[in-house]
């Protein structure tokens, strides 16, 4: 095996789940590669993250709908990852000697990786997911691994104790070595909720691996299987208190409010140093009948209408008299004249008809239950003068007829 | 031929004494413009697009900011293992004092890169323009060199400017060095942009330096006694920017629809270098009309019939009309400019006023405090 200059840190981005709860907007399309933000793709947040910590190789493991999340890739440059001897690389399930799997769970898709790990020889592996927009400083959960002398450091973040039985909570002693996992508790113990980023020494971590894929039964996942098994061993693993931003994206709700999040001002996360592929696009238009307040906007627009708590991506048309409200509008949409968007997400150069009405204000709904965001597919059409309810999604490359009068 | 056979050679400071304040610290091809671009951009972009693989940029001084904008080359697709960008400074002691001697002094260059061909053009033209019609055109012709014209009143800032009489089939009948730039009558004007194979190019070059004839456009001029030399008109949107006016006036045309779809044609577009700038945010009392906004803006103020580069702040309660606002600069709040130039990284502290005129419009120097 043709070995490269030693890297002390390798991460491992798990990009391979479907992201089923993102419904529409996951069609064709890898849950880290959904577009975030009015530029970004979500997996911009964990890959920026590495290079501002100075991770220099980075391994993306793919298996659901991986063309544009590979394309957007590509070979690293963005990020910086397109060194000589190391960057960024998609993994993706392969055939060998033995045959060929599927990665059938978190922990088996990075052992079936562990030759790509080790052409670097690293002392440390970094373990994270792409369904998180947060900014970290890796190195500082490193150093507290190292301090810790820990074979695992797992970041948690404080949560409310209301929310707490939503997430994977970690119970520790006083000086945060974890004693109890307690996965969507009941009544919490305590509200230090796993953020999903590790730290593993990696001799530690390759001997459960390797153990785990012997183990019968095993669902080969890292939360359910190899973190129980090495806590019960005795191994030191540690909880690392994250302060800051951090929210999972992995539902459409959550989607929407964290993009929104972005239009706050009392909200901590900002947008500096955090890199993505950039359109080749001329600045965005305004024209004198439009009417912008409290949004963001990418380059390519062509802005006649008017915006409020919204979010446009590059290349978004929106003609004369049409209205969104609290709207994130993805790359290339076209938003005709007249028509209405509010509460909604519209994916990739879908077209939104004249007048057409898609979403609806909470206090349109009588129904508290039946009020949501609206989620348009890519590549479809919404008739002149259609109507989308609120928390109705709408298939890609559809069409939504208008209303017949 | 193709394009591939073609070396595109760019001359970085035209006119830089025409336009003083942007060309103070830089080639007037790195003035920024447009809110996202420096001027070569456009240049290079369309080399690019065109299927040029090779290109070199003379730059005879303050080229500091060109060669930090252009880098190797690799946004313009020019930085692979077959293309290449390559910066001609002067080197050796030898100066650029004027374009023959220029020439002469980059043979090595020419004469060294594989193309047949070169592509000569300007750094101060904003255009979108596909030179591989042109190559057509020259094949098809059989011309030895094919010269670039653009029909029009002659734009102010060009001295002696060059014009030919064309023959109904594209054929240059004479060359005309006109003595001096009066404006008035429309004329065949051509702007330093012409295409002739290297060996003919040196041997004019060379033939002119033992005449000691320094005068490029007198070399041009002689060219129709010995050659068939052909004129390709540019029927594009082109700006040419000699003067602050036309700097001034090229953005301000950026607000026209047709002018922003025929320059940023999505088939060809104009590359530059990449910031990773955040979509502009407004604030909750922006108010913005007729305006082109490039990425990492904050605008919490009013703004009209304005270009904003990448990475400006408009306060509270400011109020910018007419202006043109360079990259990273800080509008105060309750600040109120009309017709203002405000250059990279300037501070106007809150509550200014200051006012240009349409004709006049005020320049405020780079990383100025006001």
């Amino acid at each position: 095996m043709q070995m490269f200059p030693k890297q002390e840190v390798v991460a491992m981005l798990l990009a391979g789940g479907q992201g089923s709860r993102l419904g529409v907007l996951t069609k064709k399309l890898a849950k880290p590669a959904v577009p975030f933000g009015g530029k970004y793709r979500i997996i911009d947040f964990p890959l920026s993250n590495c290079v501002n910590s100075g991770i220099e190789a980075v391994g993306i493991l793919t298996q659901y709908q991986p063309l544009i999340l590979n394309e957007y890739i590509g070979n690293g440059q963005p990020w910086d990852l397109d060194g000589m001897h190391s960057g960024v690389n998609c993994l993706s399930p392969y055939q060998a000697i033995r045959g060929a799997d599927w990665y059938s769970g978190t922990a088996n898709a990075i052992y079936q990786n562990i030759n790509y790990i080790e052409r670097y020889d690293p002392d440390y592996v970094v373990i994270l997911s792409g369904d998180h927009i947060y900014k970290m400083d890796y190195n500082k959960m490193l150093e507290y691994h190292k301090e810790k002398n820990a074979a695992c450091t797992i970041a948690v973040i404080d949560v409310p104790l209301e929310e707490a039985s939503r997430f994977g909570i970690l119970n520790t002693h006083e000086d945060g070595e974890i004693y109890e996992f307690d996965e969507k508790p009941e009544h919490p113990k305590s509200t230090n909720a796993s953020m999903g980023i590790y730290i593993f020494s990696w001799k530690e971590l390759r001997k459960y691996l390797t153990e785990d894929e012997a183990k019968e039964g095993s669902s080969h996942d890292f939360g359910k299987d190899v973190l129980p098994t090495m806590l019960a061993a005795g191994e030191r693993m540690f909880a690392y208190p994250f302060e800051g931003y951090w929210k999972d994206v992995g539902t459409i709700d959550s989607l929407w409010e964290a993009n929104m999040d972005l239009l706050d001002p009392n909200v901590t996360l900002d947008l500096k140093d955090i890199y993505s592929r950039n359109p080749m696009m001329p600045p965005h238009y305004v024209s004198p009948d439009a009417n912008i307040q409290n949004s963001l906007v990418a380059d390519g627009c062509n802005v006649e209408g008017d915006l409020e708590f919204s979010i446009l991506f590059s290349g978004v048309t929106v003609g004369k008299g049409a209205t969104i409200n609290s709207s994130i509008i993805m790359p290339g949409a076209v938003i005709e004249e007249g028509a209405c968007v509010q509460f909604a997400i519209v994916a990739e150069n879908t077209v939104i008809g004249k007048n057409a009405k898609v979403g609806q204000r909470p206090e349109e709904v009588a129904d508290r239950d039946k009020w949501g965001i609206a989620v348009i597919g890519e590549n479809t059409v919404i008739a002149e003068g259609a109507f989308v309810p609120a928390k109705e999604m709408i298939d890609s490359e559809s069409e939504v007829a208008g209303n017949e009068k | 031929m193709r394009s591939n056979d073609v070396l595109g050679f760019i001359f970085a400071g035209t006119l830089d004494d025409k336009i003083p304040e942007l060309a103070a610290s830089r080639t007037t091809a790195s003035i920024p413009i447009g809110g996202k671009y420096r001027l070569i951009d456009f240049v290079l972009s369309n080399m690019s697009n065109s299927g040029i693989n090779n290109v070199g940029i003379v730059a005879k001084s303050n080229f500091l900011s060109l060669t930090d904008h252009v880098g190797a080359g690799s946004a313009y697709d020019l930085s692979k293992r077959r293309s290449n960008l390559t910066l001609l400074t002067p080197y050796g002691g030898k100066t650029f004092s004027n374009y023959v001697e220029t020439i002469y002094n980059m043979h090595g260059y020419i004469e060294h890169c594989r193309e047949e061909y070169v592509m000569i053009s300007q750094g101060n033209v904003v255009t979108n323009f596909d030179y591989s019609n042109l190559f057509d055109f020259h094949s098809k012709h059989n011309a030895d060199v094919t010269v670039v014209y653009k029909k029009g009143v002659i734009p102010a800032g060009y001295d002696r400017p060059i014009t030919m009489d064309i023959d109904a089939g594209g054929k240059v009948r004479q060359i005309f060095v006109k003595p001096e730039n009066t404006s008035a009558e429309v004329a065949n004007f051509a702007y330093g942009s012409f295409l002739v194979k290297k060996e003919l190019l040196m041997n004019e070059i060379r033939q002119a330096l033992s005449l000691n004839q320094l005068d490029i456009k007198r070399v041009i001029q002689n060219l129709t006694d010995n050659y068939n030399v052909y004129a390709y008109e540019n029927t594009g949107y082109t700006a040419f920017i000699s003067s602050i006016n036309a700097y001034f006036d090229f953005n301000m045309d950026l607000m026209k629809k047709e002018v922003r779809d025929e320059l940023f044609n999505p088939k060809r577009p104009i590359y530059t270098k990449v910031r990773d700038d955040a979509p502009s945010r407004y604030g909750l009392d922006s108010r913005v009309k007729n305006s082109i906004i490039a990425q990492g803006c904050v605008i919490d103020g009013e703004v009209e019939n304005c270009v904003i580069s990448k990475g400006v702040y408009v306060g509270k309660g400011a109020k910018l009309s007419n202006c043109i606002v360079m990259q990273d600069s800080k509008i105060g709040a309750n600040t109120n400019l009309n017709y203002v130039i405000i250059d990279k990284d300037v501070q106007i502290r809150d509550g200014r006023s200051l006012m240009g005129f349409d004709s006049y419009p005020i320049y405020i120097a780079k990383k100025s405090v006001v």
